[in-house]
C-alpha cells in the first residue's frame, strides 16, 4: 500500500473554467453540452505519454508548496488505505454489500472494514431504498460521522429512487438528504461494481488537498 | 342597465347594515344615514344580538360568528336566494327560511343547527348532488370547491341516487366563452353568481340563464366571448368547478401550492394578490382582499399575465460583441465591462431611465450611485408636466390620486379627462361603476368615445372643453361647483403629452375653486398608469426622457425601460447602454450590456400605487438562472466602479429609503397630502396652450392586454388579443 | 516433502524474480501492483495491457492484467477493453485473438475508460423543457 503514498494528487484545476459556464446554463442556453466520444489513446512504446502520478516529480512553484503537497499525499494515503464504511443496508443492495466483505471479493485487502458505529466510520454506503421514514435516521447517522466523510450511494433506489421513484413514501435519491460522492449504478449493483465504486472513491480521496488548501489560505 | 328600481330597493335596504358589518373604515361610517335606526334584538342559537333593521338572517348570524352555508349569496353581489343552501329554522315559522334573503324581525329565535335546519341542508345538498357530476378527481376546483367542502360538512352520509336505468345524470354542453375562462357547464349548480357579477360589477349583461327547472342553463344565449377585462373574477366566484382558469387547467392542485402574498404591478393600482407557486414556478395569481384597493377583484391582465414571467426572460448577463451579436457572459465580466464604461465617462454624462416595473429599492440605489458619481440625469420614461426651472413633481399632491381609490365611489360627480379607467385601472372603474349603480354618482368624460361599462355624460374630445370648464363658461362647470363631492380624474397619459402643462394648469386651478362640502375632500386626482411612476417621482426622478437625452449621456442605464421612450432614433450614437431588467424586450435590443434582474414575483420590492400607498411584494420564486435582485446588482456594480453604496442588506437600504422619503417604508399606509395651494402656485407660473384633441391610449379591449414587457411576453395575453380581434371582426 | 514444508515457495519466488527480470524489476512490480507474481503471457490488447495466466494459482486469482507501463499508478479496471473482459471474468477461456467466432462490426465504438472525476466526465443534463424560456436576442421579440 505504501506505493500510493508517493502518488501525488493530480491536478484537475487547469481546465475547469469552460465547465462552469456549461453547468450553470440550465435554461437551454448550452446545447454544446454533449459528451464528446473519447476513446482510449493507443500509445506506442516510443511515445510515452506524461501521465500524472509520478512519485516525487510533481512540480510545485516553490519549496513550501512542494512540502505541503507531499504531506497531503501522506495524509491521503492514510485515508484511502483505511476507508471504513458504515453499514447502512436498507434493502436488497445490502446483500451485495455483504458479498464484498466475503472472501471472493475480500474488501479487507483494500483496508475497507465495516464499522457498526458512525463515530468510527469514514464512509457511509447507502445500500437500498431510502424511504421517507428512514431519511431522518440517515441524516442523523451522517451527521454523527466525523470529518472527513464520504458517501457512496449504492443502487438505483439510493441514486434516484429507482423502481420506487413514483412511490409516495420514498425519497427520490439519497442525494436529497446527504451529499453523495460516488454513485454505483445497478439494481442491485454486483459486488464487483460496488468494489469498483470503492476504488473510485479511493481515487477521489487521493486527489484531496486538505493541507494545500489550508496553506493557501 | 342595473339602475332598476327593484334592484336599488334591495340594495338600499341593506345598505346601513352593510356599512356596519362589512366596511369598518371611518369614511364609510360617516356616509351612513345620519339618523341611527333603532336596533332590534334577535337570537341566533339563543345568543342575543342587536342588529339594525333590514339585516338579513345570514348577516345577523355572521355578527355572532355563526357561519351559515351558502352558494349563491355573496357579500358584494345582489341577493338572489336561489340555491336554498342557507335555509335555517326560525322558531314559530312552519317552514325553514332562506337566511340570505330574509330580513330579521324583532325577537326572532333563529336555530342554525337544529334538526330541521340540518335536514333542510341535507335535502338541498342531495338535490344539488343528484345533478352534479362525480368528477372531483378530474375537476380543477377539487380541493378548493365550496360544494366539496359543504357536502362533507352538511351533506348526507349516503346517497339515494340510484341510476338503475343507466339514464345518466343531467348533462349540459360546454360553452366557449374565451381564452381565459374554461366552462364545464354540467358542473354548474345555478347559483348565478357569475351572472350577477357580470351585470353588476363588470357591467356587461352577457351572461344569463335560459330554460327552467332541469333544463336551466347558464350561458350567453348566443355563442360569443365573455368580453370584459374582469372575466377572471367569475372563476373565483364560482362555488363549483363550472368556471375554471383555462391557462391553469390541469396544472396543479391547491394542496401542492405555496402561496405568497404580493402586490400586482401591471397597473398603477397595486392590487393585492396571492402568488401561487410550485417548484419555483409561478402557476397562477389570485386576488387578495383589500378593501382600500381592489376589494376582492382582480383584472384579467394581473391575473393571467403570470405566464409572461416564464418567457423571454433574461437569465444571464450579456455583452454585445463587436459584430453586434449578444454573448452570454459571467456576472464578473459584465460588471467589469459596465464599470469600465462608467469610469471612462465624464461624471455628468451618466444617465438613467426608469421603466414602468421598477421597484423603489432599485430606484433609490441607482439614484444614490449616480449622485455619488456626480450625475443628476435620472428620469422616468413617462412624462409629467414640469414647470420651467422648478418642478411640477416637487409636491406629491400634483401627481397622486389624492382622494383614495376607495373614496372614488363616494363622489357624486366625477369628471374624467383623457383617461379610460376601464382599461388603465379596471378596479378603479369598478369603484366608479359601484358609485354609479349604488350611490347616484354621475360621471362625465372628456376624450374619444369609449365604453366605460356605465353611462356617462359625454363632453366631447375637444381640448377647448377643458378650457371652458376651467374658466367656468361650460355648463358642466356649474354642476361641478354645486356638487358636494366632486372629483376630477386626469389620466397620466394626457399629462404626458407635450401640452400636458395646459391640462394641469387649467384643471388644477379649477379644482382649487371648487368647494366640496367636506373640507378634506380632494378634487384633483391623477390616474397613473405605471406602477413605478409615483415612487420614482417621490425619490426625485425627473419625468420624461427628453432632458436626459438632450444632455448627450455617454452611459445610459435603462431600468426596465421598454416603453419605447428611448429608442434607436433618439439615443446618442456613442452612448454605452446598460439594460437592467427581467425581459428581453425593446430596451434590451438597444443595450450594450444586459444585467438580468428579477421580476415582481421574484424580489422583495416596494411599489407606491397611484394614490401614494407604499406596498411591498414578497419573494415567491427565485429569479431564474443568473438573474439577481435588482438593488443587489447595483450594489455589486457600485463596488466594481469604486463608489461603494453604504448598504449591504435590504434593511439598510430601506433605512436609506426612509431617510429620503419616510412613506416609502410605511407599508399599507396612505400618506395624507396637502399643499394644494402651493402646488397650484407652482403650476400657475407655467404658460402653455392646448394642442389637438384629448386622446386615450387604450380605447378598446384589445389595447388592454399587452402594455408592458411582461404582458407582451405572455402567450395568454396574445391569445386574448387574438380572440378579441376575431370577435370584433365577426361582429 | 518439500511441498509439505512449503519450501517449493522459495523456488517459486526465485522463478518469479527470474521471470520478472531481476530484483529491481520485481520490487517495481510490487510497488505498482502489490504483487510480484509472474505467469504465462496470454496476450496483449491494443492499448498495451498485458494479460497473464498462472493455472497454479487458485481460481479467481489465476488470471490478471498488468496495465501498460506509462499508466503508472493511474490504472483502473475500466481500461480493460470489452474483448478481454470476458476472459478476465472467466466468461470464456478463449482470449480474443484465439476466438474466431467473435463478430466485428463497423458500428462498434472504440473502448472508452471511465472518465469520472476528470474534466471529461459525464455531466447529466436535463431533458425536460426548461421552466423559464430565455430571451434569444437573435429572434425578433415582436409578436
Amino acid at each position: 500500500m505504501l506505493r500510493n503514498a508517493i502518488v501525488s494528487s493530480c491536478s484537475l484545476l487547469s481546465k475547469n473554467n469552460s465547465q462552469i459556464l456549461k453547468s450553470i446554463g440550465v435554461f437551454g442556453v448550452n446545447n454544446q453540452q454533449k459528451r464528446e466520444q473519447k476513446t482510449m489513446p493507443v500509445v506506442g512504446k516510443d511515445s510515452v505519454e506524461n501521465l500524472p502520478g509520478s512519485a516525487f516529480g510533481w512540480k510545485q512553484s516553490n519549496w513550501a508548496d512542494w512540502t505541503v503537497a507531499r504531506l497531503d499525499d501522506v495524509l491521503n494515503w492514510g485515508r484511502k488505505g483505511s476507508l471504513w464504511p458504515l453499514t447502512f443496508g436498507l434493502a436488497c443492495c445490502a446483500v451485495e454489500m455483504m458479498h464484498i466483505a466475503a472472501p471472493r471479493y475480500d474488501m479487507d485487502r483494500y483496508g475497507v472494514v465495516f464499522r457498526a458505529s458512525p463515530r468510527q466510520a469514514d464512509v457511509i454506503i447507502v445500500a437500498g431504498t431510502l424511504t421517507n421514514k428512514m431519511a431522518p435516521a440517515l441524516r442523523k447517522v451522517y451527521d454523527q460521522m466525523p470529518e472527513p466523510r464520504w458517501v457512496i450511494s449504492m443502487g438505483s433506489c439510493a441514486n434516484g429512487g429507482g423502481y420506487y421513484h413514483y412511490s409516495y413514501s420514498v425519497v427520490r435519491g439519497c442525494d436529497r438528504i446527504i451529499p453523495v460522492d460516488i454513485y454505483v449504478p445497478g439494481c442491485p449493483p454486483t459486488a464487483e461494481a460496488l468494489l469498483y465504486g470503492i476504488l473510485q472513491l479511493q481515487k477521489k480521496v487521493k486527489r484531496m488537498k486538505t493541507l494545500q488548501m489550508w496553506y493557501r489560505k | 342597465m342595473l339602475r332598476a328600481p327593484m334592484f336599488r330597493a334591495l340594495v338600499l335596504a341593506q345598505l346601513p347594515s352593510r356599512a356596519g358589518i362589512l366596511f369598518t373604515t371611518s369614511r364609510m361610517q360617516s356616509n351612513a344615514p345620519a339618523k341611527a335606526p333603532e336596533k332590534i334584538e334577535v337570537f341566533i342559537d339563543d345568543q342575543p344580538v342587536m342588529v339594525a333593521p333590514g339585516t338579513t338572517v345570514l348577516q345577523a348570524a355572521a355578527q355572532v360568528g355563526v357561519e351559515i352555508p351558502r352558494f349563491c349569496y355573496h357579500e358584494r353581489l345582489a341577493v338572489a336566494g336561489n340555491c336554498r343552501m342557507c335555509l335555517v329554522e326560525v322558531e314559530k315559522s312552519p317552514k325553514p327560511v332562506a337566511a340570505c334573503a330574509m330580513p330579521v324581525m324583532k325577537g326572532w329565535r333563529i336555530k342554525t343547527n337544529s334538526d330541521m335546519t340540518r335536514k333542510a341542508r341535507e335535502g338541498v345538498m342531495e338535490f344539488l348532488l343528484s345533478n352534479h357530476p362525480l368528477d372531483c378527481p378530474i375537476c380543477d376546483q377539487g380541493g378548493e370547491c365550496d360544494l366539496q367542502d359543504q357536502a362533507m360538512a352538511f351533506g348526507s352520509d349516503r346517497s339515494r341516487f340510484t341510476d338503475i336505468n343507466h339514464a345518466g345524470k343531467r348533462a349540459v354542453e360546454d360553452k366557449d366563452i374565451g381564452p381565459l375562462v374554461k366552462t364545464i357547464m354540467t358542473r354548474c349548480i345555478h347559483c348565478t353568481r357569475c351572472i350577477r357579477f357580470a351585470s353588476e360589477v363588470a357591467g356587461v349583461d352577457d351572461l344569463g340563464t335560459t330554460g327552467r327547472g332541469n333544463e336551466m342553463q347558464v350561458g350567453m344565449y348566443v355563442e360569443k366571448l365573455f368580453l370584459t377585462e374582469l372575466s377572471g373574477n367569475v372563476i373565483d366566484l364560482c362555488p363549483v368547478g363550472a368556471l375554471t382558469n383555462k391557462p391553469y387547467s390541469f396544472v396543479a392542485r391547491p394542496w401542492e401550492i405555496r402561496k405568497v402574498d404580493s402586490i400586482d404591478v401591471l397597473d398603477a393600482l397595486g392590487s393585492n394578490i396571492v402568488v401561487s407557486t410550485r417548484t419555483g414556478e409561478v402557476l397562477r395569481i389570485l386576488p387578495r382582499e383589500n378593501e382600500d384597493i381592489n376589494e376582492e377583484w382582480l383584472s384579467d391582465k394581473s391575473r393571467f399575465a403570470c405566464d409572461g414571467l416564464k418567457r423571454q426572460r433574461l437569465i444571464t448577463p450579456m455583452l454585445r460583441k463587436p459584430d453586434g451579436e449578444f454573448e452570454a457572459v459571467e456576472w464578473e465580466s459584465a460588471l467589469i465591462t459596465a464599470a469600465q464604461a462608467i469610469r471612462n465617462a465624464p461624471k455628468d454624462k451618466i444617465a438613467a431611465v426608469a421603466g414602468s416595473l421598477v421597484d423603489a429599492e432599485q430606484l433609490v440605489a441607482v439614484k444614490d450611485l449616480l449622485n455619488r458619481l456626480g450625475s443628476e440625469l435620472l428620469c422616468t420614461e413617462q412624462k409629467f408636466p414640469t414647470a420651467d426651472g422648478t418642478s411640477g413633481t416637487d409636491l406629491r399632491s400634483n401627481y397622486l390620486l389624492n382622494s383614495s381609490i376607495a373614496s372614488c365611489e363616494d363622489a357624486d360627480l366625477v369628471l374624467l379627462v383623457g383617461t379610460n379607467p376601464r382599461y388603465e385601472a379596471p378596479l378603479l372603474n369598478t369603484r366608479l361603476r359601484k358609485g354609479y349603480v349604488h350611490k347616484e354618482q354621475d360621471i362625465a368624460y372628456i376624450g374619444p368615445e369609449v365604453d366605460l361599462s356605465y353611462r356617462y355624460e359625454y363632453l366631447g374630445n375637444r381640448s377647448l372643453t377643458i378650457e371652458d370648464i376651467a374658466k367656468g363658461k361650460h355648463p358642466f362647470a356649474q354642476r361641478l361647483k354645486q356638487a358636494k363631492r366632486p372629483l376630477i380624474i386626469v389620466g397620466a397619459n394626457a399629462l404626458a403629452r407635450n401640452d400636458g402643462k395646459a391640462y394641469i394648469a387649467a384643471l388644477q386651478s379649477f379644482a382649487r375653486q371648487l368647494k366640496p362640502e367636506d373640507k378634506n375632500w380632494k378634487v384633483w386626482n391623477v390616474l397613473q398608469t405605471n406602477a413605478s411612476q409615483v415612487a420614482a417621482l417621490d425619490v426625485g426622478y425627473k419625468p420624461g426622457v427628453e432632458e436626459v437625452l438632450a444632455a448627450q449621456p455617454k452611459v445610459l442605464f435603462l431600468l426596465g425601460a421598454d416603453g419605447n421612450a428611448v429608442n434607436k432614433e433618439n439615443i446618442p450614437k456613442d452612448c454605452f447602454v446598460i439594460y437592467q431588467g427581467h425581459h428581453g424586450d425593446q430596451g434590451a435590443q438597444l443595450a450594450h450590456a444586459i444585467l438580468p434582474g428579477a421580476a415582481y414575483t421574484e424580489k422583495q420590492g416596494t411599489y407606491v400605487n397611484t394614490e401614494g400607498r407604499a406596498q411591498q411584494t414578497l419573494v415567491a420564486v427565485s429569479p431564474p438562472g443568473m438573474a439577481r435582485e435588482d438593488w443587489k446588482i447595483i450594489r455589486a456594480l457600485s463596488e466594481v466602479v469604486g463608489t461603494v453604496l453604504p448598504y449591504d442588506t435590504l434593511d439598510e437600504l430601506r433605512n436609506r429609503m426612509e431617510d429620503i422619503a419616510p412613506h416609502l417604508v410605511r407599508y399599507g399606509h396612505l400618506e395624507e397630502n396637502n399643499f394644494y395651494a402651493q402646488a397650484e402656485q407652482l403650476i400657475k407660473t407655467q404658460a402653455s396652450s392646448f394642442q389637438g384633441d384629448v386622446d386615450v391610449n387604450q380605447k378598446s379591449l384589445e389595447d388592454f392586454f399587452m402594455t408592458d414587457s411582461i404582458t407582451r411576453a405572455s402567450p395568454t395575453m396574445a391569445k386574448c388579443v387574438a380572440a378579441v380581434k376575431k370577435a370584433q371582426a365577426t361582429g | 516433502m518439500a511441498r509439505y514444508f512449503g519450501i517449493d515457495k522459495i523456488g517459486k519466488l526465485f522463478s518469479y524474480i527470474q521471470q520478472n527480470g531481476g530484483i529491481r524489476n520485481t520490487l517495481w512490480k510490487m510497488y505498482r501492483m502489490d504483487e510480484g507474481k509472474a505467469g504465462t503471457l496470454i496476450g496483449t490488447d491494443k492499448y498495451g495491457n498485458k494479460y497473464y495466466e498462472d493455472p497454479t494459482q487458485f481460481y479467481g486469482r489465476n488470471r490478471w492484467v498488468e496495465y501498460v507501463e506509462h499508466r503508472n499508478l493511474e490504472y483502473d479496471g475500466s481500461q480493460i477493453p470489452a474483448e478481454w473482459f470476458g476472459w478476465m471474468h472467466y466468461k470464456t477461456d478463449l482470449p480474443p485473438h484465439r476466438d474466431g467466432n467473435r463478430k466485428h462490426y463497423k458500428w462498434m465504438a472504440d473502448h472508452s475508460e471511465n472518465l469520472s472525476g476528470t474534466t471529461d466526465s459525464y455531466m447529466p443534463y436535463s431533458t425536460t423543457r426548461p421552466k423559464v424560456e430565455a430571451w434569444d436576442p437573435k429572434k425578433s421579440t415582436a409578436q
